[in-house]
């Protein structure tokens, strides 16, 4: 069975960024799957799971860099592959989506209400992109009574920026829009930055969209402190295993018109989605679960998905002594 | 006056992209005002009102105001020696030729200069539109160096992206990114050139905003970034502390792709200050210097201290200098 035109669709939607950050595509994935699973019409469990499957990796093709999008598969699959009848493996599929999707939006709420604390009356805030984890800090300590000021970048190439300007605005709080090329200049008015996250590797270093870690530099030559927030779910488990996470790079028509392109052959657009910001330019790490310095982002994902972890190192582990002692195995 | 506005709009809307020829296009008004007025008295008021006028509109462009404080001399000189409106006309006409040879010739040694420093098979960053990065990309081809080279757009305005155009319209291959990938791309550079709207007396750049952040990430990664800029960017007046205007723009207009959001609170400044210690050298048509040593360079132009200039006051002072003449 082919995955449903709906699933189909949230999978295009995802890809040409029409739903966009990476906590929504988490969400949304985790949607996609349950609406999957529902329009199962086989009467196969071992069929059934080929088939979440297939839906499962088209979800995970989508976009390469966000960890929050393949974690919310593999939170729901992970279930649905413990179940022992088809029906139970169905209802499974839609409970673990459901609670995926609370928890994800608990988490928001949770980093909100923890990272206000890190906001002081009267403090600048500057942020990139539009994360919602993010704005829910600023908004949460803005409803504390905090007065806040903040500045948004534009947030080139897909001004994303402006969602934030929109909603900070909305809120009530005074903010700013701002070139992304002015960050340095208006640094030494910001007391404290706070941007989103779309994975946060083993060692600390967080992928966020494109012009985080110059911001992130800015900051620490100035002095000002830097916060990340970011739900468990975007810490990148594979990233323990020594793998890199992707670096996305999009198309040149979001850049320049095509016009542009056409005219001069001989000029390219480079456009990478996301950059690495390093753990030493990050002051915490504010999870649902607590703040962390960035370098004990292996903490959380012990923590998180230490079952995983463990069972890939013990594959990894008797692959290699396969190789070595292939004569000793009987 | 009517016969400047288009000029001047051009000038303040900073739709002329390079801050030389922005300099040479206002300069160019000035023997105007001679053959347009009356008599000599009436030019001088229209010239006091012209100063006003491009000095409230670039007052970072201190080319501008180090060639005003020329042309005024020069005028004042004429005036003395009782020439007529005409004749001053005439005069100008001469001096502006003069004073653009002048200019072309600096930025093409600059530029010379510069080249020396690339070598082939380099991978550049550079920002904004700049006449000199222009100058230092013909010396380039001249030379058959082969270089890549990283052009950001440049927002606000986005004139970077008519610099890449025309760059790789010379043959060289051109990588146009966001201004926020700078830091994403900064391992693959091996120098990074910029431009210059004006040098202080510390040897800190003004230029195009997001040149700091160049500088900065270049810095962090160990890349080496050159300023080449003619000497005629010097401020003198910041030896005597004054500090460089940074006009700050407020509104969308000149961030496109957002001109329609026009009840956005938005707010960038066009320059931004990059500190001398992130600037590896300046690169002048007097040689190649450390940014704190172009001080050096001036003293050796001009003499010690160099003479200033209020060029606001200067034109009103022509007005006094033509009637004392009258008077004796």
């Amino acid at each position: 069975m082919e995955p449903p035109a709906e699933v189909v669709k949230i999978a295009e939607y995802i890809r040409e960024m029409k739903i966009r950050g990476a906590g929504r595509i988490a969400r949304a994935a985790a949607h996609a799957l349950k609406l999957a699973a529902i329009a199962y019409k086989g009467h196969d469990l071992g069929e059934y799971l080929e088939y979440m499957e297939r839906v499962a990796q088209l979800l995970k093709s989508t976009r390469p860099t966000a960890v929050s999008l393949p974690n919310a598969v593999n939170y729901v699959m992970m279930r649905v592959k413990s179940a022992r009848t088809l029906r139970d493996a169905i209802a499974t599929a839609v409970r673990a989506a459901d609670e995926f999707t609370s928890l994800s939006l608990k988490a928001v709420e949770t980093i909100g209400r923890i990272g206000a604390g890190l906001l002081e009356d009267g403090d600048v805030v500057l942020t990139h992109c539009n994360s919602s984890a993010a704005l829910s800090v600023i908004k949460t300590a803005f409803k504390e009574g905090k007065k806040l000021r903040v500045y948004a970048t534009e947030t080139r190439p897909r001004f994303q920026g402006l969602i934030s300007y929109r909603e900070l605005t909305q809120a009530g709080i005074p903010t700013t829009l701002i070139p992304d090329s002015a960050v340095r200049f208006f640094m030494k008015e910001v007391d404290k930055v706070i941007v989103g996250a779309d994975a946060v590797a083993a060692n600390g270093a967080v992928v966020n969209k494109v012009g985080t870690s110059m911001i992130a530099l800015a900051a620490h030559e100035a002095r000002v402190r830097f916060y990340v927030a970011a739900e468990t779910y975007k810490f990148s488990p594979a990233t323990v295993l020594g793998e890199l996470v992707t670096i996305e790079e999009r198309d040149p028509k979001e850049v320049v018109p095509p016009n542009v392109l056409a005219s001069s052959p001989r000029l390219r657009v480079r456009n990478p989605a996301f950059d690495v910001t390093p753990p030493e330019y990050i002051d915490a790490i504010i999870t649902e679960r607590g703040v962390i310095p960035p370098k004990a982002a292996i903490l959380v994902l012990k923590e998180e998905y230490g079952r995983m972890l463990e069972e890939e190192l013990m594959r990894i582990t008797l692959d290699i002594e396969d190789s070595i002692y292939p004569a000793q195995i009987p | 006056m009517a016969w400047w506005e288009d000029t001047i709009r051009e000038i303040a809307e900073y739709r002329i992209y390079s801050s030389t020829d922005a300099v040479l296009r206002a300069l160019e008004l000035f023997p105007q005002v001679f053959k347009r007025a009356y008599n000599l008295r009436e030019s001088l008021e229209t010239l006091a009102e012209l100063v006003n006028k491009l000095v409230e509109v670039r007052p970072t462009s201190v080319m501008l105001n180090n060639m005003m404080r020329r042309l005024l001399r020069a005028v004042e000189k004429h005036i003395k020696a009782g020439r007529s409106a005409s004749e001053i006309a005439d005069a100008l006409e001469l001096e502006i030729k003069s004073l653009r040879r002048e200019l072309e010739s600096a930025v093409n040694i600059a530029a010379t200069l510069g080249a020396r420093r690339v070598r082939n098979g380099d991978t550049l960053m550079t920002c904004s539109y700049s006449k000199t990065i222009m100058a230092l990309f013909h010396r380039l081809r001249e030379e058959g160096k082969r270089v890549r080279v990283y052009v950001t757009e440049s927002r606000p305005g986005s004139e970077g992206v008519e610099m890449a155009k025309e760059i790789s319209s010379m043959g060289f291959e051109v990588e146009l990114i966001v201004d926020s990938a700078v830091r994403f791309f900064m391992k693959d550079v091996d120098l990074v050139v910029v431009g210059a709207e004006a040098i202080a007396a510390n040897g800190a750049v003004v230029n195009k905003v997001g040149t700091s952040m160049i500088a900065l990430a270049a810095h962090e990664a160990r890349v080496r970034t050159f300023v080449i800029a003619t000497t005629h960017k010097f401020s003198h007046e910041t030896i005597f502390g004054e500090l460089v205007r940074l006009p700050i723009i407020r509104g969308v207009k000149l961030l496109p792709g957002l001109e329609r959001e026009a009840d956005l609170s938005a707010e960038s400044p066009l320059f931004d200050v990059t500190p001398p210690e992130y600037i590896d050298a300046i690169i002048t048509e007097r040689g190649v210097v450390a940014p704190e040593a172009v001080i050096l360079l001036v003293r050796e132009l001009y003499g010690w201290p160099p003479e200033t200039m209020d060029v606001i006051s200067a034109a009103h002072r022509l007005l006094e200098v033509v009637e004392s003449g009258a008077a004796s």
